[in-house]
């Protein structure tokens, strides 16, 4: 039941870039940014996250086509929750990546 | 707690009232199970469903354990029976049919209620992942 595209949203507080975006943390220095860990070490774990939750459903798919499966609803909801996950992953992705491209096309 | 709780959760919805259509289908299919007087009746079986803390657990339902009815029954007087005792008495399941029947709508309706949260979750999901965009 606990999804392991989770560790993104709980690892965004704690780590250097999610401190930064965020406007309303009054009680976090400034300094704490560089100790924490940065955007490719989230996006990975969070890659990670997303294979898991795939292999969950590939292997129910497996369970489903053997007739091993004890629940349909199980192959289901796991097979959403994969492709929801996937979406989510893209969303950062691209959110990420768009503002790498300002950044890149910022007049210097 | 996790981002897509709201499937999990509604998974455990399907799962227990799955669990129960089991048990009807159960009562049903054994509603004509004739056993010596001798031996107790099929008991009907009834699901005992619990609520999941939603604070300490992971929120949902699950299925504690499956009671069991009487195994009294009913007696029948059925001389032809082989299974008849000396009195030409057997014991009959003391399931009522019509009961059955209505258990049978609770859970359907039931399943297709927690499919359809499971529906609406997915299309809120995508819509908050729409944000932004365009």
């Amino acid at each position: 039941m606990t999804s392991p595209i989770s560790a993104i949203m709980s690892s965004f507080p704690t780590s250097g870039v999610g401190t930064d975006m965020s406007v309303g943390t009054s009680t976090t220095t400034p300094a704490q940014g560089t100790g924490g860990t940065d955007f490719a070490s989230v996006l990975a774990s969070s890659i990670d996250g997303l294979q898991a939750t795939q292999s969950h459903a590939d292997s129910l798919a497996i369970q489903a086509s053997t007739g091993d499966l004890k629940d349909v609803s199980d192959y289901m909801i796991a097979s959403n929750e994969a492709s929801l996950a996937t979406q989510m992953t893209v969303a950062i992705k691209n959110k990420a990546v768009d503002a790498f491209n300002q950044i890149m096309g910022m007049p210097v | 707690m996790g981002v897509f709780d709201t499937l999990g959760i509604s998974a455990s919805g399907l799962l227990a009232h799955r669990k129960w259509l089991d048990a009807v289908s159960d009562n049903i299919a054994n509603i004509n199970t004739a056993t010596p007087t001798s031996q107790s009746a099929f008991k009907e079986r009834y699901i005992e469903a619990q609520a999941v803390d939603y604070g300490s657990g992971d929120g949902g339902v699950r299925v504690a354990t499956a009671q069991f009815g009487s195994g009294e029954g009913r007696v029948v007087y059925e001389p032809n029976n082989p299974l008849a005792d000396k009195n030409g008495n057997v014991r009959y399941p003391d399931i009522d049919l019509g009961d059955q029947m209505a258990q049978l709508i609770m859970a359907q309706r039931g399943y297709q209620a927690n499919l359809s949260v499971i529906d609406r979750a997915t299309k809120t999901y995508q819509a908050a992942l729409q944000l932004g965009k365009g």
